[in-house]
């Protein structure tokens, strides 16, 4: 502190005779950021507090006089009592602890089974990045045409294999959730893995000498070593993918529309149909604003799971 | 002897794994890429046909049946508007934040990261209702508009490490020699900074490319997007898979190569804003 007291005194002199001058000091470089901020401010925050606001009130589009009647918490008290919105809440959290649970695990196999220098694993890498860069529209299309109960190339090597699901695996709502978990397993397990596979292999050598050296087995050192300095990238990996899921909407929308029954509807999807189908806007804004209170959950874990471990980079 | 040999049985295990694993990952590719070339007989053929002589049929009723062209053009245009946009509000926002290490910069930076967050669908609803007073639906503008929201907070983190990883030292002798702040930024920072934007602008022509809710909801008949284009080879009655795979190769293809382009900064780009902290 001892060296700071002669700038301290300069710098409230020049606090108490030009304020603004030191408020715009300390913001720096602050304004080269203020047109994106206002950006934001006008097509996303705006926005936002606009959603906050007709959350209130009984607000269809169908309407033709467009009355918007004062409801209070009526929309948001309607979402609890609505078992569609409950379904949908509950297959959201299901997908998302499905689908990033498979993603974890399958892809920490497949960066550990490519993190070996062997022939051909360079050429596995580039081609396990093609799933990532595919248009998701055309992925769900592509899922939808081969799980087709009657043409279907997937449903048909399936019932080869003496798999029987009657009216194919998205007909049925026992796999409807499982087969759409399948489509995003395939699209971002790719990303999972490579990820890992970089932190993989940013792991020093001397670590598995050492512990070779004290007679670690490949299954031990994998376990207690690889592992456990794996840990940051595999929870960054876990909370993005998470994140990632919460905006489901391509594939449910085109592969099953979340049906059968309500058997793949996942929040998003239900406040689309709700507030852009059916315009029922003052509701779909309180799902809406439900679904951020779920998300922001989420990242403020996130956040406390990222400063806890340290993670930089 | 035995070591050997249990080390050849684990390769044997590892390489079929690796078979296996690539099989799955790249069958839904394949299956596309074939069934674009099929005769529509062979498209929906039980047992599935997997060798025949391919044509190019589909594409050519893929063009008779949707205008392909126009839907190019009009996908081109809100991706090139929108990366447009994302960068000219990103970069500096970028820079700005690198450079300053205020309390102020690190809360800005953390509420963009939260709007990259949020669910589109969130966003959608009131936005839309903004675009209808406004009388922008149908617009390239209100499709620009929102998929820019969520790339600019894309570009503004990708920047802010990129410029972080450039050392500020260049830029003070400039400011020292009498060039401005803007000085500074553009004529050294920011040729420094030219494969960074490169990066952050392919990838996000790619996510524009990609999206289909937005432009679902916000453009109109004559702003219609590719993406949506792919829908309307599956009428409810007729589902034309070959012509739905041609117009999905169509789709596909410019963002494969321009993946295959990225490679090295692929999946660090996916995960930027999660990473960098």
């Amino acid at each position: 502190m001892g060296e700071y007291t002669g700038a301290t005194a300069d710098r409230s002199a020049v606090a108490a005779a030009r304020p603004v001058e030191k408020w715009l000091k300390r913001l720096g470089l602050l304004p080269w950021a203020a047109p994106a901020l206002l950006f934001m401010l006008c097509f996303a925050f705006y926005p936002l507090g606009y959603s906050l606001y007709i959350s209130f009130f009984n607000y269809s589009l169908t309407d033709p006089t467009q009355a918007q009647k004062f409801t209070g918490l009526a929309n948001y008290l309607k979402a609890f009592a609505d078992p569609a919105f409950r379904i949908a809440a509950l297959n959201s959290v299901l997908f998302v602890t499905l689908a990033v649970g498979i993603q974890t695990v399958l892809g920490l196999a497949i960066a550990v089974l490519l993190n070996r220098d062997r022939p051909g694993a360079p050429l596995v890498r580039t081609l396990l990045l093609a799933p990532l860069t595919l248009t998701p529209i055309v992925v769900a299309l592509v899922w939808r045409a081969l799980y087709n109960a009657d043409y279907g190339v997937f449903s048909y090597y399936l019932k080869e294999l003496g798999v029987h699901i009657g009216r194919g695996p998205i007909g049925e709502p026992s796999t409807a959730l499982l087969a759409l978990v399948i489509v995003d397993v395939w699209q971002w397990t790719p990303l999972v893995a490579l990820m890992l596979l970089a932190g993989l292999r940013s792991q020093s050598a001397d670590l598995f000498e050492a512990a070779q050296i004290d007679g670690a087995s490949g299954w031990q050192q994998f376990w207690c070593v690889a592992l456990p300095l794996l840990r940051p990238i595999l929870i960054v990996a876990l909370l993005i993918r998470t994140m990632d899921v919460f905006k489901l909407f391509d594939s449910v929308f085109v592969v099953t529309g979340g049906g059968p029954g309500y058997a793949t509807e996942v929040m998003n999807h239900y406040i689309f149909k709700t507030g852009l189908t059916f315009f029922d806007m003052g509701y779909a804004a309180a799902m809406s604003n439900l679904l951020l209170v779920l998300i922001g959950l989420f990242t403020a874990a996130y956040f406390r799971a990222i400063g806890q471990l340290g993670v930089t980079q | 002897m035995k070591m050997r040999r249990r080390r050849r049985a684990a390769d044997v295990i590892t390489y079929a794994l690796l078979t296996l694993i690539l099989g799955f990952f790249l069958f839904p590719i394949v299956w596309l890429l074939l069934t674009s070339l099929k005769p529509a007989r062979d498209a929906f053929a039980i047992p599935p046909v997997w060798v025949f002589r391919p044509i190019l049929d589909n594409f050519r009723n893929v063009f008779a049946m949707v205008p392909v062209a126009a839907y190019l053009k009009n996908s081109l245009t809100i991706a090139l508007g929108t990366t447009a946009l994302s960068l000219v509000l990103g970069v500096p926002a970028g820079y700005g934040l690198a450079r300053t290490m205020s309390r102020a910069a690190g809360n800005s930076a953390l509420l963009m990261l939260a709007i990259r967050m949020a669910p589109p669908v969130a966003l959608l609803i009131p936005f839309y209702l903004v675009m209808r007073d406004m009388r922008l639906l149908g617009t390239y503008l209100a499709v620009i508009l929102l998929q820019s929201v969520f790339n600019t907070t894309f570009v503004t983190w990708m920047m802010r490490g990129y410029f972080h990883s450039l050392p500020a030292d260049l830029e003070l002798a400039a400011l020292t020699d009498g060039c401005t702040r803007f000085g500074a930024f553009w004529r050294v920072a920011l040729p420094l900074a030219v494969p960074g934007v490169a990066t952050a602008a392919i990838f996000t022509f790619t996510f524009s490319w990609n999206d289909f809710l937005l432009p679902m909801l916000l453009s109109g008949r004559t702003t219609r997007t590719l993406t949506l284009g792919i829908l309307e080879t599956m009428s409810t009655y007729e589902i034309g898979w070959n012509n739905m795979a041609a117009i999905g190769m169509i789709t596909v293809l410019p963002v494969l190569l321009l993946g295959y382009i990225l490679q090295p900064y692929y999946v660090r780009g996916l995960t930027l804003g999660a990473v960098r902290e």
